[in-house]
């Protein structure tokens, strides 16, 4: 197992190079210059090649991409063109806000989506079921920022009850409570998709598992209904389950871009937008860097995962 | 059933959260809250070509001479009075005595000769420390700045160039202390220090910028004790948060919001034209554009009311040339091309093209005051094929647009221009002189009309402003007669505030002059 976890850990080095050289391509082979860009329309053509040359865009992109990534290596993102900046730090401060958006927006999803699903699959073709199959369509099918926006105007705007945008009050605040209502809104938006594919996943997995003769013995011996459902069912159930958690962690990353920019959430996504809008390569560079490392750690996670909850899986 | 239970309590206790969390408004008193549009990236003012950035950060810094409000007159800033010598070559300054920056440096003629020189001189120790976007377009004129005494400072200009003092209310120009730039270095603009009404006191990146009141300033006592920059990008976060009371301030209203604000009782809606202007640029040097008949056909065939009207709801006043109507260089008796297809078809004719050309415009997809590039280049497509001409919009990313513009291909493109400074040269010049044709300076029209340059370049040898006025207003008459652009509107700028907020206004700048503002 130690073994394996050591191996997996090694894969990732090849993982990101590869990401790393893509992400570094597609941005210096977009259209976009970033010295058009920092110099305005007012530039001469004498200041902007005199930038060009500054920023180390005039050599060939393997001799940039090599000259970037030996400061990587030594910890050294670079810093921001715009904001003067250092990467590491200015990145690493944005993600925990990520991080705290898409783990609550996994939580959310997670525990309603299997909620509901189990719900659903102890009652089929209950009210509850028709009407978790017809918000899941809803759910899956609804743009992050529409339904971000339909949840502000709603719960901010209408009702009051909860803050429209940011992560905190702006003139103090800063308690956890503060966090929470801050929170809700974006979290919920994040976790709506997710939640509903999660859902309906754990719905059929458990229509399945439930009819296995397993259940009809623990039945048949007498065991209360909840725990035949969940010691005998979930369980058993859990693994496809994990799969689909797993893929859509990743797709939460994705999706904190757009809710990050719908609710002002200070994170890693506002800043690689802010990043792409105004060509400043290394802060991209960063965020995708960050953001594609999590996404391998998280697969590790799903597998090691497997281990635990089916014994009969080995990994050599 | 258990799992319905579980639901249910899920339910109760996600809008119990909502209750328990529920009070969200309530400002501590004295703190004002402004919404912006996003967030600064640099609070260095030269360093930066973003309004967002410049609204924050030239409440830290001050200039030598500035605009008042409504007004285009030069008035004093940190200098108290200046000469200008009869060549227009020297321009010598008296700094207001007993000024000190924010960290204590006292305001002098060493400290204003560094702020410019960093810029601009290679061998000054900041140089190297930002990238100065203005500073040949501002400075390159500068030969020296000479510290005379402690508070006599001049500038020795190459030429004379009569915009000069109007350049030195430009957010280029603010006076920063020298001993914060040396102390930060590269991360002097997230420590920027200057005289100005509010000093810097906390950046949260993404979350916002906190300035807070200089209990010291020289001008006025400033009545706010803070100010918080709030960036939201998301049009209805931002309306959302001042209508809950959360925002005190916000800018760039969208135009499909406006009306809705103006029905809303707690809300004050603010209006002012910007120095500001749009513009379908034609490659005077191409075919069919080198043609002056052919030019003014798309002036009358363009329905500038309609795009104002329609596409910008009422946030742009439809132009008639390049220099913001009101303002002291602009030509009052300027008349504006009116909406008449039926003519445009005649010149067409007149210039051999009856039947019409095919053309391609190009449009970014967004950028720095270009308001709705696609919508209203799509309203303009769709006018121009009425009187014959066939356009194919070219969308394109605002950084590589800028470097397409460069390879003077262009046929037809939409630009706009903020002038920030409001003297009518350093709209006219850099976009319409000859000397400034692209790739050397923003005249991406390729334009060249000898007399106009003529005028031109009397105006910026001549530093009697009445005479000024005359020159500029003879070269707008030659320059809508040749029509090298379509006029097509300048920005109204809107602001929607809370009914706590007394004494804003909003400047022809673009400037956000929130140092005015008492809180109810």
């Amino acid at each position: 197992m130690r073994g394996y976890i050591a191996r997996r850990l090694l894969l990732l080095v090849p993982v990101l190079l590869g990401v790393s050289i893509v992400v570094f391509m597609v941005l210096h082979l977009s259209p976009g210059d970033p010295a058009e860009i920092m110099l305005g329309s007012q530039a001469t053509q004498e200041d902007l090649a005199r930038l060009r040359r500054e920023l180390g865009l005039t050599e060939p992109l393997h001799v940039q991409y090599f000259r970037w990534m030996s400061h990587v290596l030594r910890g050294d993102l670079g810093r921001s063109l715009w904001m003067k900046r250092p990467v590491l730090d200015e990145v690493l401060h944005r993600f925990q806000a990520t991080l705290v958006l898409t783990g609550s927006g996994l939580l959310l999803s997670t525990l309603g989506g299997i909620a509901l699903g189990v719900a659903s699959a102890v009652r089929p073709h209950s009210l509850l079921d028709r009407m978790s199959a017809v918000t899941s369509l809803f759910g899956a099918s609804m743009p992050v920022f529409w339904l971000g926006i339909v949840l502000m105007v709603v719960f901010s705007l209408w009702l009051g009850w909860l803050p429209a945008s940011g992560m905190w009050a702006p003139y103090g605040g800063g308690d956890l409570r503060d966090l929470a209502a801050h929170l809700v809104l974006p979290a919920l938006t994040l976790a709506a998709a997710s939640m509903t594919i999660i859902a309906r996943l754990t719905r059929s997995t458990m229509l399945d598992v439930l009819g296995q003769d397993y259940i009809r013995t623990a039945r048949a011996k007498g065991l209360i209904e909840g725990r035949v459902v969940f010691r005998h069912g979930l369980k058993n159930a859990l693994i496809p389950i994990v799969t689909v958690v797993g893929v859509q962690a990743g797709y939460l990353l994705g999706g904190a871009v757009l809710t990050e920019t719908v609710f002002a959430w200070p994170g890693v996504g506002l800043l690689m937008v802010q990043g792409i809008l105004a060509r400043d390569f290394p802060i991209v560079q960063g965020c995708v860097l960050v953001i594609a490392l999590t996404f391998v750690l998280i697969n590790l996670a799903v597998d090691l995962l497997y281990v635990y909850l089916d014994p009969r899986i080995h990994y050599e | 059933m258990t799992m319905g239970r579980t639901l249910a309590s899920i339910i109760t206790m996600t809008v119990a959260l909502g209750f328990w969390a529920a009070p969200v408004g309530a400002q501590p008193a004295g703190t004002l809250v402004v919404g912006l549009v996003a967030e600064p990236v640099n609070l260095d003012p030269p360093q930066v070509t973003d309004l967002n950035s410049n609204r924050v950060g030239r409440r830290i810094v001050e200039t030598l001479v500035t605009f008042p409000e409504e007004s285009t007159q030069v008035v004093p800033g940190l200098a108290e009075s200046w000469t200008i010598s009869k060549d227009g070559l020297q321009y010598t300054f008296k700094l207001r005595r007993g000024i000190t920056f924010h960290d204590g440096t006292p305001l002098n003629a060493e400290a204003v000769k560094f702020s410019i020189e960093r810029q601009i001189n290679p061998n000054h120790p900041a140089y190297k420390l930002g990238k100065y976007p203005f500073a040949n377009f501002f400075f390159g004129n500068v030969k020296a700045v000479e510290v005379l005494s402690e508070e006599r400072v001049a500038f020795l200009l190459n030429e004379p160039r009569a915009s000069f003092l109007a350049i030195l209310t430009a957010g280029a120009a603010s006076i920063v202390s020298p001993t914060a730039v040396m102390k930060w270095g590269p991360d002097y603009p997230t420590h920027p220090v200057g005289t100005g009404p509010f000093r810097f006191a906390s950046w949260d990146r993404g979350q916002r910028v906190v300035l807070e009141k200089n209990p010291a300033y020289w001008k006025y006592p400033v009545k706010v004790e803070r100010v918080i920059y709030r960036p939201i990008v998301e049009d209805q976060a931002r309306l959302t948060e001042l209508l809950t009371g959360t925002l005190d301030v916000i800018v760039g209203v969208p135009a499909d919001f406006v009306g809705q604000l103006e029905q809303n009782a707690k809300i004050t809606l603010l209006k002012q034209v910007g120095a500001h202007v749009w513009y379908l640029g034609m490659n005077n040097q191409r075919k069919p554009f080198d043609d002056k008949r052919v030019r003014q056909a798309l002036n009358y065939a363009v329905n500038k009311e309609a795009i104002v009207k329609d596409v910008l709801k009422g946030t742009g006043a439809s132009s008639r040339g390049p220099v913001l109507p009101g303002t002291w260089g602009a030509d009052p008796a300027l008349k504006a091309y009116p909406y008449d297809p039926e003519r445009a078809k005649k010149l067409l004719a007149e210039a051999g093209y009856p039947s019409g050309f095919s053309t391609t415009l190009w449009v970014p997809e967004s950028g720095s005051g270009m308001q709705a590039p696609v919508a209203m280049s799509t309203v303009m497509q769709s006018n121009l094929k009425a009187v014959g001409v066939n356009v194919t919009l070219q969308t394109m990313e605002w950084g590589a647009y800028l470097a397409k513009l460069r390879t003077k291909e262009q046929e037809l493109f939409a630009l706009s221009w903020m002038a920030g400074t409001e003297d009518p040269d350093m709209v006219m010049y850099p976009l319409l002189h000859s000397s400034q044709w692209t790739p050397v300076g923003p005249n991406r029209a390729l334009y060249k009309n000898p007399r106009f340059d003529a005028l031109l370049q009397q105006a910026r040898l001549t530093t009697d402003q009445a005479k000024r006025t005359q020159l500029y207003r003879e070269a707008q008459r030659i320059l809508v007669d040749d029509a090298p652009w379509v006029f097509v509107d300048h920005e109204i700028q809107i602001a929607a505030l809370s009914k706590r907020v007394q004494g804003f206004k909003l400047h022809p700048s673009f400037d956000l002059r929130v140092e005015t503002i008492s809180l109810r």
